[in-house]
């Protein structure tokens, strides 16, 4: 019995797979194709864009800042709290700012998206989309995986640069460390390999979250119920994915980049 | 010239259409009456390709849609106006952008001819100084008629008409159904209007058919239902 439930969890779970993986392969269709609205992107870049990048650089700020304390802390220890600046900056831009950005993006914008299209989709504005002639991939949901594909970088960059800012305050301030000092420190730390070592594993997550919002919200149903329950679904798998991703790419990347 | 042939739809088990055929000729008003939840709107979704049946045809003019591939159907209804039961309209849209949508996707019309055209359908429907506003301003039966709206602004030769009088009031019922009838008569559309409000289909119907579990029960001029002397044709028409 037990057996005969586990196995049909199996099987329901590839097919989701292979269905999500379908819709992906629609997305790059679409977009290979040359099937892109411009002026979509650009309205969901600025929603997507506005909307997160209150919150993520508030708590970059607040993530500079307690690295730095941290560091001051425990560098001391060790008579090394020159190093804060470079603590700082490698932490957040090899690791922090690309990870708290995509968790942040997903509870943000990510939830907007699927909540969004999911109504559409339970108020059957998906189905009238189609009954209008226009394909709803091509009109709705490619415009919002292209705005997480531009955006993400986007916000990335204010994270490092707010949270490095909130490190500074507190080297300045309570570490005592000259501010002309900590400047050079941390943009003689940051090396090529350490800002794009981060950089690039945004791209990644900016790919998988968008693909997970948007196809939850494009296979939502069961009323606005079914909308709660798979925006929520949708956050959650992505914040897992890319908490779990993140261990595999830095290790790849440590392993052939340095 | 539409035709369905043998069609069957099923949900979980629950049989909604179980053999159903009919055809419309082209220019011919047929409205599909039957009680809440016989599967009228299912069919109507059939019909337009939203929904796969599991068994069975449906052509519209010379093309069978049933086995169209989704790219093809998207050219198919370009063709077809569809109003759905609840409306559908874009919750992000303004009434006018809603009404433009279909009118930017699929003609080269400029930014004038578009708002002419918007603002004659919006009188046709009864609306006016809605512009502006989004649906979720409006009542539902405004809805409605902002759906109907959007559903004749290219002048398709098919019309689909999922409950178009339901939860309107009397008078703009009767209003809603004479102007699908002329919209329809003047572009010689080949319609299909689903209702269960008998008055207003009789108003506007060259035929009626009637369904029951999920079969046809009854087909015809009014004249010809109401000469029927099955039971439930009797007590549903009176
Ligand atoms: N997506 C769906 N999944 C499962 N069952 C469905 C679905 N759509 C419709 N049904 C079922 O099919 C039956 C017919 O539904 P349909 O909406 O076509 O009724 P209807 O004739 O349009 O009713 P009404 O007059 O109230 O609009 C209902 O019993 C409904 O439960
Ligand atoms: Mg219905």
């Amino acid at each position: 019995m037990i057996a005969m439930d586990f196995f049909r969890l199996i099987i329901q779970s590839l097919a989701g797979l292979g269905n999500a993986l379908c819709f992906l392969g629609d997305i790059l269709r679409n977009v290979l194709r040359g099937k892109v609205r411009y002026g979509e992107v650009l309205r969901q870049v600025y929603e997507q864009g506005a909307q997160s990048v209150v919150i993520i650089a508030l708590t970059s700020f607040a993530t500079g800042a307690v690295l730095a304390i941290q560091g001051a802390e425990t560098l001391s220890r060790f008579g090394a709290k020159q190093y804060i600046a470079q603590l700082v900056a490698w932490s957040l831009v090899r690791e922090m700012s690309p990870v708290f950005t995509a968790i942040i993006f997903s509870a943000k914008a990510g939830a907007r998206i699927t909540a969004e299209l999911g109504t559409m989709n339970v108020n059957d504005q998906m189905l009238a989309t189609r009954a209008l002639g226009v394909d709803p991939i091509e009109y709705l949901i490619v415009p919002r995986m292209l705005a997480c594909f531009l955006v993400m970088p986007i916000l990335t960059i204010v994270s490092e640069i707010v949270g490095i800012a909130g490190g500074y305050l507190v080297g300045i301030f309570e570490a005592n460390i000259p501010g002309p000092y900590y400047i050079n420190q941390t943009l003689r730390a940051v090396r090529y390999v350490d800002f794009f070592s981060g950089f690039a594993k945004v791209f990644f997550f900016a790919v998988l979250v968008g693909w997970i919002c948007c196809y939850q919200g494009f296979v939502t149903q069961g009323g606005s119920l079914g909308v709660g329950k798979y925006t929520t679904k949708a956050v959650a798998y992505s914040i897992i994915i890319v908490i779990l991703s993140n261990t595999v790419l830095t290790k790849l990347i440590i392993t052939f980049w340095g | 010239m539409i035709r369905v042939e043998h069609l069957f739809k099923s949900f979980d088990g629950q049989k909604v259409l179980n053999d159903i055929s009919f055809s419309v000729p082209e220019g011919e008003i047929l409205v599909i009456l039957g009680a809440s939840g016989t599967g009228k709107s299912v069919l109507l979704k059939c019909m337009m390709g939203l929904m796969k049946p599991d068994k069975g045809q449906i052509w519209i003019d010379d093309k069978e849609i049933t086995r169209l591939p989704e790219g093809d159907l998207l050219k198919v209804r370009k063709h077809i106006g569809y109003l759905f039961q609840e409306g559908a309209l874009y919750d992000f849209m303004t009434v006018y952008e809603n009404i433009a949508f279909p009118l930017q996707e699929h003609t080269a019309l400029d930014q004038r001819a578009i708002e002419a055209k918007v603002k004659n359908a919006l009188e046709l429907v009864d609306l006016q100084g809605v512009e502006g506003k989004h649906p979720s301003e409006l009542s539902g039966g405004m809805k409605k008629r902002v759906g109907l709206a959007r559903s004749i602004i290219l002048g398709s030769k098919i019309l689909f008409c999922d409950e178009p009088t339901s939860g309107l009031d009397p008078i703009r019922s009767r209003d809603i159904s004479s102007l699908i009838k002329n919209v329809s008569k003047r572009l010689l559309c080949t319609t299909v209007i689903t209702s269960h409000d008998i008055r207003n289909s009789f108003y506007v119907a060259d035929r009626c058919a009637l369904i029951r579990d999920g079969k046809i029960i009854a087909m015809g001029t009014r004249s010809q239902m109401e000469a029927s002397s099955n039971a439930f044709v009797k007590e549903f028409i009176h």
